[in-house]
């Protein structure tokens, strides 16, 4: 009896000791580690994190995942944070986290280069890339003047099934219905909701998946960020793309604008190295790089915007201040969810 | 006092037919059990404690949807996948068809390709800008569709259906169609009046794994854009909404069970006897002029299933590979993936063991419901283990929650089955009169088990071993949710990587995944 109850005891021991090297040491802090939280598509961040990582030594651990998922998870951790910066393609979902109390405030090196309305009043987060919301076509299946005018046209059937728009949870999704609530009120935007939800050809995971679509003819057009356009035309086939900058006429609403940007949170496991990464992308090579993997347009004027990116004077913008986003950002996910288009895929 | 104490002593030895085990191995064996219960547990825990509203707004109108969605594609994919699987079977088992022996093996092949590379592989052969669109100048059939979903999971299940049915068949002895040949009865009769009936308890179990696949199967429905419970309870979770993943992983148990009944009310309902002492091997039928239209079937089918999969895998990996996927990044990612899998498969073999030699040496209620709980992983999806674990985790043990420790533990009560399963195989032909032996030598039980049993099971364990690391490293949903930052493993990246068309970095991760699939089922092959 005692033999077995030492090596069943032994076994156990074992098994215990397997599972141990997960949660056994705990990394240390001096080692110089960062924990990033993505909601910007990997291609685009990963590079720009490597970079930190090779200049300064510090080991960057980066988490890519939808603007919902990132959010949530953030508040599910919010006792306990894992993360140490946040970088986000919303910055609805930022001054949501900050109102929220999950962001820190602090004074950045740097910081003066962002205009004041596009960071936060404490610099918990800014701003770093601009992008505008636009319908990109096919030239081959559609031209340009029977292309819909305004995003109110989605929910006409006479388009039903020959575009496609991200689903629902999706964080530029998220902003751009709370700016048409702003502009419709709530009634009209579930309306609204509901009928895009019945026309679109395809809901998909995201715009790059929109974008390849469009490109090679499987829709006619997309409802995507602009610099996904940018991104299709310079592929080097199925880019007989355009794009219109929706809702321009005099009247109509303008496009809707939205930045990424980056935020630090609150009780960070590594607080300096979070302050370090965030004063290190305010320099303006790296504030060019934020831009340039996705081609976006540099919040900051100083920074010169790729070749076919629009300057954003050239069209008429949605007056809705960026950092109102946050405020709303969750009734905005509750009525998107209750107008019946899937947050999450169909 | 004496009374209650000795008669609940006699009652423990009435229950274990006075063969009661030692304290530890009930111990061990009973933690095991309690430990896979845990997800399915906390996942009905949390879905009661949802309120009635929340359970309403999704009885209304998602679930019917998902109910719909799941149902038909389960049901079509079985059909086919059955019809298919018997048809191939036959042919290879009872006729002439050329080639039959290397096709016995090559028809089971596509076991190796886990459906959601071979949905990655038919998104570039079909999909919207995929190969048959640049050859044929349009669409010729859309992969994005209810069809398109049906058509990746028949070809990369239709195998359980080959295997389990082809086995039942190769064991039916020839003097039943020798005498219902000499009643008159032409080959189409036979096959419906004899061999039918004979192989339908495989089928049936064959039907049933298949269905099962396409309740649980995340990777494939979701890259090919469908619905089922499964997408729906992923991206729930994704969305942190982790209550209604709660309800929804709940009716999706309750489909399982449903299909596992039907599987038990089958299966004793009728029994079929393989009466002769003398076994003939089966005498093949001859084809005539369907050899050809055959052939040609048996060929398409390994062409769809197998070498048009392989080779776009093979064409991309090799255009990878010349880009340089296989860069540090890459030998990252498969450490991380044999690390884990290694961890699972090790943690399962260990675990199995106390649990088969309860199960065989001391036989009991007790020990047959530590065995059915400690198997129960094989029928949850692993979007539901997932979840089941994030609550556990995060109430009971936060500090391991965040960690990769959730990703062996997610695998082991998954995949602990197979472990138990080959385990017991191999401990069954152990005779106990050997632990008898042992013991009247005077030899402890732990003595017995360490010096006498654990080396004589241990090429079991080690082929369930095998066969948890192997469907470790190409699970894919529980992976997604519970890896911590910075943690991806292959498949991770193949979801990852397809999702945003990069095939040429997704193709070289699924083609080793591929390739270390392969030895374990070689060992399955044998063993029919």
């Amino acid at each position: 009896m005692r033999i077995i109850d030492l090596t069943t005891a032994g076994l156990w021991v074992a098994v215990i000791g397997l599972f141990l090297p997960g949660c056994g040491p705990r990394p240390d802090p001096s080692a110089g580690e960062l924990v990033v939280y993505s909601t910007r598509g990997e291609r685009f961040v990963q590079p720009l994190l490597d970079k930190f990582e090779s200049e300064t030594g510090t080991r960057v651990r980066a988490l890519h995942a939808g603007g919902a998922t990132i959010v949530n998870r953030l508040k599910a951790e919010s006792r306990r944070p894992r993360a140490d910066v946040i970088i986000s393609n919303d910055v609805g979902a930022l001054e949501h986290l900050r109102l929220r109390g999950l962001l820190r405030g602090f004074e950045p090196e740097g910081i003066e280069s962002i205009e004041a309305r596009y960071r936060a009043l404490d610099n918990s987060w800014f701003a770093l890339s601009a992008r505008t919301r636009v319908l990109m076509f096919n030239r081959d299946l559609i031209g340009r003047e029977e292309m819909p005018r305004s995003v109110r046209e989605l929910a006409d059937p006479k388009w039903k099934g020959r575009f496609a728009i991200t689903r629902g949870g999706n964080s530029s999704m998220i902003a751009h219905v709370s700016a048409l609530r702003r502009e419709w009120g709530d009634e009209k935007t579930i309306d609204w909701l509901a009928a895009v939800n019945e026309n679109a050809g395809a809901i998909m995971r995201g715009h790059g998946e929109i974008r390849r679509a469009v490109g090679a003819g499987e829709f006619a057009f997309g409802l995507v960020n602009n610099y996904y356009f940018h991104q299709q035309l310079r592929e080097p086939r199925n880019n007989n793309v355009d794009a219109i900058y929706p809702d321009q006429e005099e009247g109509m609403m303008g496009a809707v604008v939205n930045a990424a940007g980056a935020g630090l949170i609150r009780g960070a496991p590594n607080e300096k190295d979070a302050e370090s990464f965030l004063e290190w992308i305010l320099l303006p090579e790296n504030q060019r790089e934020f831009s340039y993997a996705s081609l976006e347009v540099p919040v900051n004027p100083r920074i010169e915007a790729v070749g076919e990116a629009a300057h954003i004077s050239d069209y008429r913008v949605h007056d809705m201040p960026l950092s109102a986003l946050g405020g709303v950002w969750e009734d905005t996910r509750l009525l998107i969810e209750r107008s019946g288009l899937a947050l999450e895929l169909r | 006092m004496i009374r209650p104490v000795s008669s609940l002593k006699r009652g423990w030895a009435v229950l274990w037919r006075d063969n009661p085990p030692g304290a530890a191995l009930l111990f061990s064996a009973g933690l095991t059990a309690l430990a896979c219960a845990v997800p399915a547990f906390y996942v009905l825990e949390r879905s009661l404690s949802a309120g009635r509203g929340r359970w309403q707004g999704l009885l209304d109108t998602r679930i019917p949807q998902l109910l719909g969605n799941t149902l038909t594609l389960a049901a079509a994919v079985t059909l086919i996948a059955s019809v298919l699987g018997v048809g191939l079977a036959w042919l290879v088992r009872k006729s002439d068809l050329p080639g039959r022996r290397a096709w016995q093996w090559l028809l089971a092949l596509p076991l190796v390709i886990p459906p959601y590379v071979g949905a990655v592989a038919y998104i570039i052969i079909l999909g919207p800008r995929g190969w048959a669109r640049e050859i044929f100048g349009e669409r010729v059939f859309d992969i994005f569709s209810f069809w398109g979903v049906v058509f990746v999971l028949t070809m990369f299940t239709y195998p359980y259906v080959f295997l389990i049915c082809g086995a039942a068949l190769k064991s039916i002895n020839r003097n039943f169609e020798d005498v219902a040949r000499s009643q008159g009865l032409g080959t189409a009769e036979i096959f419906w009046k004899v061999n039918l009936p004979f192989m339908r308890p495989a089928l049936g179990a064959a039907a049933i794994l298949v269905s099962l696949y396409v309740l649980s199967d995340f990777g494939a429905v979701a890259m090919l854009r469908y619905s089922t419970f499964t997408t729906a309870i992923y991206y729930r979770i994704d969305g942190y909404d982790n209550v209604s993943a709660a309800i929804l992983s709940v009716a999706l148990l309750a489909l399982t069970l449903i299909v596992l009944g039907i599987e038990v009310r089958a299966r004793g309902r009728r029994r079929y006897h393989q009466t002769s002492e003398v076994f003939l091997p089966p005498r093949p039928v001859k084809l005539g002029r369907w050899k050809l239209p055959a052939l040609a079937l048996v060929l398409a089918v390994f062409a769809c299933s197998l070498l048009a999969p392989a080779g776009v895998l093979v064409y991309w990996a090799s255009l990878g590979i010349a880009r340089g996927a296989l860069a540090g990044e890459f030998w990252r990612f498969s450490a991380n993936s044999v690390g884990v899998a290694a961890l699972a498969a090790l943690a399962a073999m260990l675990l199995a063991l106390p649990v088969v030699y309860l199960r065989s040496r001391h036989p009991s209620v007790v020990s047959g419901l530590i065995e059915k709980l400690s198997v129960s992983g094989y029928a949850l999806p692993g979007v539901v283990i997932a979840l089941g674990l994030i609550f556990f985790f995060s109430r009971y043990l936060p500090m391991l929650y965040g960690t990769f420790a959730l990703l062996p533990a997610a695998y082991v009560v998954r995949f602990l089955p197979q472990a138990i399963q080959t385990g017991g195989a191999s401990l069954n032909l152990v005779s106990p009169r050997m632990d008898e032996v042992a013991k009247s030598l005077g030899c402890s039980p732990g003595k017995v088990m360490f010096k006498v049993i654990v080396p004589l099971v241990t090429p079991g364990l080690l082929t369930g071993g095998a066969l948890v690391f192997v469907s470790s490293l190409k699970e894919l949903p529980a992976t997604l949710l519970l890896r911590p930052p910075g943690f991806d493993t292959l498949s991770v990246r193949i979801w990852v990587e397809a999702g945003e068309a990069l095939y040429h970095l997704a193709a070289p991760a699924a083609l080793l995944i591929i390739v270390l699939s392969i030895p374990p089922l070689k060992w399955l092959l044998a063993r029919r």
